[in-house]
């Protein structure tokens, strides 16, 4: 037995450890595996260029691991993406499309009956936004006064700068498609906080009048058009932007600005960019980053099967509209989802219908019918084969399970710009007939084949450009825009289930803007409901 | 260690000592309120190891020298010393120990009597657990405690519970109590890789839970504790006794008694009958019961050997267990093999009491692929298991179902966990002031785990490649508290002071690393994942008991944690409590009350268990792989996202009341108790979306929102027969319960609402909803209407807005998972040497959304799939006729009150001489009682989805003792 000593010292000393430990530094704690603080993150070169990948990355891919790891959370991971929720609500609510599946409020898109409370709508909205907040934090880690204090190097200091100009475009970007979607939408710049605020909404003109101020400050920081990489933007980018912009200008603002239209598509069109001779499809196919449909390419979104994936890019696009009697292996993929077909009123826009001539008219009807009887039912209505993961050779993607697809999504043609050119012409604002028949005629020249589908000038009505937008451009996210600059996407123009009718019918004005989710009403008082919802 | 080694020697000395021993005694020992024979009393000499028990009889048998003290304790009874003088026989009456019988319950940093609690503490003591071959501790407690709602997660091998002690008090930090083993608080978020974290607790070693349900009894615990505390008690040794052997076997098997209803081969067939789109060239001609083909009957046993010996100075108790539960579905399968121990080493005259315990786990889980379920309930019956080449039978294509039976034979995922929890306390009565005590508690419970899984390729898909996944991970808490204790009968004031006041420090580390699957086929290793938090406290208590009438307790913690900012760190909890023993005014002196109390209490309670430990600062994290990179000059780089963050984030705080009557009737043949409670939990961690643009994601978890619940419980206890041959004892509790969400944004918008409540059939749909003025589980649903025979007619629903459409915006909130009430009622019966227990659980006022029905019991299930295959219809669909799900009809909300028989125990007491021998025979889950359709109406979250079916099983027990 111990001494009754010892114990005591024994016990003593225990008590004073027990008392010593107290040490409430020891409650600093900081990431000890990879994540790292904002310092840790902008400590090395590679750390700026990680953090500018992220803003690429917020309009391709969902997160920081294929899934899993989302930057939104109220919206189911795929869906949340940038392109997958923005194509979503630009094609469902038209003629070009729509999908048989259960999610939530998706009838609701194809039937023109959502809600400010629609998950699908609420996506883009916290998509786009998310893609601007993600900028602002970008741009308040790399002030000229962050980078001195951390000692950088001029020329580091330089490439920074180039990334902050690509940044303001990338957040113009989702500002546009926000003031498309949603009108007045919460507007926050680098100069606001993280955390506990308000964010106040901005009109949709005041918006117009930022982004226009904004792309023309980067106008000439940006590297000129051609000069930047593959998959980024440049000045070019930032001019189709800008005509995108003025061509709805009377939409967002009250003012049409068609002249600015055709400056900016001139010097689009002046920058080099070519239709190719190659067939239309090439543009929509595994390889479309090479087998020469990129010659027309202002701006496209990368995607890749093993380094790039996503649910919410063009993967989406191939496996949704694939089912029925569909092989799955045409389209390089492992299995179809079967959602996205088009509707009648669509399938009418190609003389011959699905027997065109024109091989825009891309349409599987085997075991298919034209009709919708039944929105739910992938066998009613034609299915299109615009999107696929095969190459010109018809060999798949990279992936080799099939899962996910390599093409990329060409969110800018050349084919928009010349169809802008010769609508904003019809319109008024300047340029002249012979030129945008020449251009319309380019692009049917590809459609056709040959010189068959040549229209003549008494053809080029601003009626004929609606259709053939649809037909150049359909189930590229263009669709809603569209119809609403010509009048005919709510009040006017009815198509299968417009309305929630199997005939169609329309629908009130109101409709011409998404409701601003009833979640975000919910918690910023700052925000008004646009009208009628 | 070095006394524990001379107890050892000095026994093993001792004990060839006892052989010249000169003469035998004899005797019975009888208990005196009843004159029965009392088995198992403790009769040794003092100061020797040389000792035995009484036989089933009361009859005992002893070697003495003359001179010799013989010593007769018995838990509850007065302890007996007769010096031995040459007496033949020795007969023996124990009387009751009337002090024992009040008694001690553990509170947390102390412990009180059960007359002098003053909060709302239930003690729940081996005797009074459920029965049964339980693995999972807390299942000893199910029913037990008012207030207190244990639900299985299902009938998974090893799987644990979901613990709820007073409905929630947060919607989304941990609701799950703090559980305290032996003075170690655990992770409150379990460890990696096991079904249930409590499984290292030995249900064979707990001597009693004590639960701690209103804020005043937990505020003690501070930060952790808003969702109650419940302590476990583990058995140790005890001082003076013989060596003790007992061997303990339950062997049980198991079975599935429901399954989901989905059409038979047959009906399925006839689909083509009904619809044309139904493709007959797709279906086979078998008829396969998929769901008879996953389950099997499960076997299991559970061995306990527990040696225990006891000498003046120094006791310990040794278990070996080894438990081996098959599950229900074929090829899952839990293994424990663990060792516990507790050593109590008593020093200076008793002054310094060191109690060492340490338990040794090896957790071993073959998860069967749970896929199964659902894919046994969707796959095509008409399809044989095998096609004609002896393979599994797949459908062909990419999203169809893979054949059940090839998902549990040829996936694979085994994890290993090893364990050690230990426990060393020193507990110190000062030598210059005898009323003065320090108490020092070192814990550790250290874990890591090792598991490797391993899918076949999905044989639909021609291109897909095995799926490998090798995980392993750490997780450590360590935890250091000491507290001083005064405690002293101040007789001039005529009052009792205890005061504690302590400090405590917990750090927290969990690490794990990944190497799988990577896109390309080839093994990727993700990042290693390290998360460490650590917890500060300051604590003290102080109670008054003035004349046995009058009780006063006073606690306050204070708690640093390292998931808040400097400015947010610290918390402060007070709790305060009275309690008045009526019953021992002067004037209820004749009154029929044998007792009589009247207890309230007040405290605030806060919850940082939020599953984030940085979320107060702006972290960036890397992308998990290159899968998710972008084309940056030239390079495919992995991009880097700063995440959302709020550094304002601080505790959730719940104030909480309670007021309760403690009652005997006739000499305390019936008692209980009435509580009455009311909770409410502001500044609420909740994920809730952010306002657009202002922060870095769209949900945050932060401080906004208040929650309150509120109920009562009744708790009584009857000694319904007590005489010589035939005793009936019964418990019945009931809670009446009700939570509401109060708020939930930063600005007060009684019409805000978050969606909860994720459901399959589609993407990103969900059931419930959070609103202001309802409970948290509420459904979230469009009104069915029906037609004149009662059947839904499809799509039609109450237009409730008037816009003659059916939009988002004519959903409405509809019932709930949440229980208004619960109940358990347990009865006990012995006669001779029969005993016969059962317990009774029930439910009432909670509802379940039918998913597999929603989602499956429509046409379009068979024929709408993205593919050539045709997946079965669940049998719902041929009472609705719904050509397409309509996920979202209140006709998928069903009640799911009901009524279990948990279990059943019938035992009996071999009369044998030199060895106790008890055999046993329960039937656990024999029967529910419910309207519930469904597979089962006891779902916690309140949405029943390819669950994992409760099984029926019967256990066989026994128990021998040397």
């Amino acid at each position: 037995m111990l001494r009754l000593k010892s114990i005591k010292t024994i016990f003593m000393s225990l008590a004073l450890i027990a008392l010593m430990q107290s040490c409430e530094s020891r409650l600093d704690l900081v990431p000890e595996d990879n994540r790292l603080t904002a310092e840790a993150a902008f400590a090395t070169e590679e750390g700026y260029e990680q953090a500018f990948a992220k803003l690429y990355g917020g309009i391709a891919v969902t997160g920081q691991n294929t899934t899993g790891q989302p930057d939104i959370v109220s919206d189911d991971e795929g869906a949340s993406g940038f392109i997958r929720s923005i194509w979503k609500v630009q094609e469902l609510p038209t003629d070009e499309a729509i999908i048989g599946w259960n999610d939530g409020g998706i009838r609701a898109l194809n039937t023109q009956t959502w809600t400010a409370g629609n998950d699908f709508t609420r996506a883009a909205y916290n998509r786009t936004i998310y893609q601007v907040t993600l900028v602002n934090e970008f741009l308040r880690q790399t002030t000229p006064e962050k980078l001195d204090a951390r000692g950088e190097t001029d020329a580091f200091k330089a490439v920074v700068n180039g990334y902050r100009t690509e940044a303001r475009f990338l957040r113009a970007l989702a500002y546009y498609y926000a003031m498309d979607i949603f009108g007045n939408v919460p507007f926050v710049t680098e100069a606001d906080p993280v955390g506990s605020f308000l964010p106040p909404q901005i009109s949709r003109s005041d918006l117009f009048n930022f982004l226009e101020t904004e792309l023309l400050a980067i106008e000439n920081e940006i590297p000129a058009a051609g000069a930047n990489e593959y998959g980024r933007a440049d000045r070019a980018t930032v001019w189709m932007l800008l005509a995108k912009m003025y061509l709805n200008a009377e939409v967002y603002t009250g003012t049409s600005r068609y002249t600015e239209v055709i400056t900016y598509s001139n010097q689009i069109i002046g920058a080099g960019y070519t239709i190719p001779a190659t067939a239309y499809q090439h543009s929509f196919l595994a390889d479309n980053d090479t087998n020469g449909a990129q010659d027309e390419v202002i701006f496209a979104v990368p995607f890749d099967g093993l380094n790039i994936q996503s649910y919410a890019g063009t993967t989406f696009l191939v496996h949704a509209p694939v089912g029925g009697t569909m092989s799955a292996a045409d389209f390089g993929i492992n299995g179809g989802w079967g959602g996205i077909r088009t509707t009648p009123t669509f399938v009418e826009q190609f003389p011959g219908e699905e027997n065109s001539a024109d091989q825009r008219a891309m349409f599987f009807t085997d075991g298919q019918t034209k009709e919708i009887e039944d929105i739910g039912s992938f066998t009613n209505g034609y299915a299109v084969t615009k999107w696929k993961n095969v190459d010109v050779n018809g060999n798949a993607g990279s992936d080799p399970s099939g899962e996910f697809v390599d093409t990329d999504f060409p969110m800018f043609r050349l084919a928009d710009v010349y169809l802008m050119y010769a609508e904003a012409m019809l319109r008024g604002g300047g340029g002249d007939m012979t030129t945008a028949l020449g251009y319309v005629n380019q692009l049917r020249n590809r459609a056709y084949g040959d010189a068959s589908g040549n229209i003549s000038s008494s053809d080029l009505t601003l009626d004929f450009i609606l259709d053939e937008r649809s037909r150049e451009l359909y189930w590229e996210g263009h669709r809603r825009t569209d119809l609403i600059r010509y009048g005919r996407f709510s009040t006017q123009g009815t198509w299968a289930w417009k309305g929630g009718v199997p005939q169609g019918t329309t629908t009130g004005a109101f409709r011409d803007l998404m409701p601003i989710p009833a979640n975000d009403l919910g918690v910023n008082t700052n925000l008004e409901q646009n009208p009628g919802y | 260690m070095k006394t524990f080694l001379n107890a050892i020697l000095l026994c093993v000395f001792l004990v060839p000592a006892t052989l010249f021993a000169q003469s035998t005694v004899t005797g019975t020992v009888t208990d005196g309120s009843n004159s029965m024979p009392l088995p198992g009393v403790n009769v040794i000499v003092k100061g020797t190891t040389n000792g035995n028990n009484t036989d089933f009889d009361g009859k005992y048998s002893l070697t003495v020298n003359n001179g010799d003290v013989i010593v007769f304790s018995y838990l509850g009874f007065v302890t007996q010393e007769i010096t031995y003088n040459g007496q033949a026989t020795i007969d023996v009456t124990l009387t009751e120990d009337a002090a024992q019988l009040d008694e001690i319950v553990l509170i947390g940093y102390g412990s009180t009597t059960k007359q002098d609690a003053t909060g709302a503490v239930d003690k729940v003591s081996d005797d009074d657990f459920n029965r049964g071959a339980i693995v999972a501790p807390e299942q000893l407690l199910a029913g037990k405690s008012a207030g207190v709602r244990i639900t299985t997660n299902g009938g998974a091998a090893g799987e644990g519970s979901q613990i709820r002690i007073r409905g929630i008090s947060s919607l989304s930090a941990n609701q799950s109590p703090l559980i305290v083993v032996d003075g170690l608080p655990l992770d409150q978020r379990g460890v990696q890789g096991v079904r249930n974290a409590l499984n290292a607790i030995n249900p064979a070693d707990i001597k009693d839970f004590v639960v701690l349900k209103d804020a005043s009894a937990t505020a003690i615990y501070g930060s952790r504790a808003s969702n109650g505390v419940i302590l476990i008690t583990t058995k140790k040794g005890q001082s003076n006794s013989p060596w003790k052997v007992e061997y303990d076997l339950k062997a049980s098997s198991q079975q599935v008694n429901n399954t989901v209803d989905v059409l038979s081969a047959d009906q399925y067939r006839n689909l083509a009958n009904v619809s044309t789109a139904f493709d007959p060239s797709l279906t086979g001609n078998a008829n396969t019961d998929w769901q008879d083909e996953i389950y099997q009957t499960a076997l299991s046993a559970i061995h306990n050997i527990t040696v225990s010996k006891g000498y003046e100075n120094f006791n310990f108790r040794v278990n070996l267990n080894h438990v081996t539960q098959q599950g229900t579905l074929r090829t899952d399968l839990y293994e424990r093999n663990a060792i516990n121990t507790a050593f109590e080493q008593r020093l200076l005259d008793n002054d310094l009491k060191l109690t060492l315990t340490a338990k040794g786990i090896i957790d071993e889980y073959s998860f069967a692929n749970q896929g199964a379920i659902g894919a046994a309930v969707s796959f095509d019956p008409s399809q044989p298991i095998f096609d004609q080449n002896g393979n599994f039978t797949e459908l062909g294509a990419n999203l169809a179902p893979r054949n059940p039976v090839s998902l549990l034979e040829n996936d694979q995922n085994n994890n290993r966990s090893k364990r050690l929890i230990s426990n060393f306390n020193i507990d110190y009565k000062f030598w210059f002031l005898k009323d003065l005590r320090f108490n020092l508690n070192a814990g550790i419970d250290y874990a890591e785990n090792n598991g490797k899984q391993f899918n076949i390729a999905n044989p639909n898909n021609p291109g897909a490649f095995p799926f490998q996944n090798f995980y392993s991970g750490l997780n450590r808490n360590t935890s250091l508290d000491f507290y001083l204790n005064y405690k002293k009968n101040v007789e001039s004031i005529n009052t009792v002071l205890d005061i504690t006041a302590g400090h405590s420090y917990q750090e927290f580390y969990v690490a794990s690393d990944q190497t799988l699957t990577g896109a390309s086929g080839g093994l990727i290793t993700n990042p290693v994942i390290i998360n460490r938090n650590g917890l500060e406290s300051y604590f003290a208590r102080a109670s008054f008991d003035h004349d046995d009438k009058y009780l006063l307790s006073l606690s306050y913690r204070a708690d640093i944690s390292s998931r808040f900012s400097p400015d947010n760190r610290t918390g402060y909890f007070p709790g305060a409590s009275f309690g008045w023993k009526i019953s021992n005014e002067d004037f209820m002196e004749n009154s029929f009350f044998s007792n009589l109390k009247l207890r309230g209490g007040w405290g605030i309670t806060g919850n940082q268990e939020i599953g984030n430990n940085y979320a107060y600062l702006g972290i960036y994290s890397p992308a998990v792989n290159d899968q998710v990179s972008a084309l940056i000059n030239g390079q495919l780089v992995p991009t880097l996202r700063p995440n959302g963050f709020d550094e304002n984030l601080k505790w959730e705080e719940t104030s909480q009341y309670n007021l309760a009557l403690d009652f005997g009737l006739f000499d305390n043949r019936l008692s209980g108790s009435v509580d009455v409670y009311y909770k409410e939990t502001k500044d609420l961690l909740a994920q809730v979306p952010v306002p657009a643009g202002s922060n870095l994601t769209d949900q945050i978890i932060t401080n906004v929102g208040e929650l309150t619940s509120k109920g009562i419980e009744l708790n009584l206890d009857g000694k319904i027969i007590q005489n010589d041959n035939f005793n009936w004892d019964s418990n019945f509790n009931v809670t009446f319960q009700d939570i509401e969400v109060e708020n939930l944004s930063l600005v007060d918008n009684p019409d805000f609402v978050i969606p909860t409540g994720g459901i399959s059939g589609g993407t990103g749909n969900t059931i419930q909803i959070l609103r202001p003025g309802f409970d948290p589980t509420t459904f979230f649903v469009f009104r069915q209407v029906y037609d004149t025979d009662g059947n839904p007619i499809e799509g039609a629903y109450v237009d409730v807005n008037g816009d003659n459409q059916i939009t988002t915006a004519d959903r409405q909130p509809y019932k709930k998972a949440t229980p208004d009430a619960f109940i358990g009622f347990t009865n006990n019966f012995t006669y001779k040497s029969f005993d016969l227990s059962f317990t009774f659980r029930g439910s009432f006022g909670n509802y379940v959304y039918n998913n597999v029905s929603s989602s499956n019991g429509t046409l379009a299930t068979a024929i709408n799939a993205p593919g050539a295959f045709q997946p079965n219809v669940h049998a719902s669909y041929l009472d609705t006729g719904f050509a397409n799900p309509q996920l979202f009809s209140d006709y998928y909300v069903r009640r799911a009150d009901f009524v279990r028989l948990d279990n059943l125990s019938i035992g009996y007491q071999l009369p044998f001489e030199n060895v106790q021998v008890r055999a046993s025979i329960t039937g656990s889950n024999l029967f529910v009682i419910t309207d519930y359709e469904g597979l089962d109406p006891e779902i916690s979250n309140g949405i029943d989805n390819n669950f994992y079916p409760r099984a029926r099983s019967f256990v066989f027990g026994l128990n021998f003792i040397f």
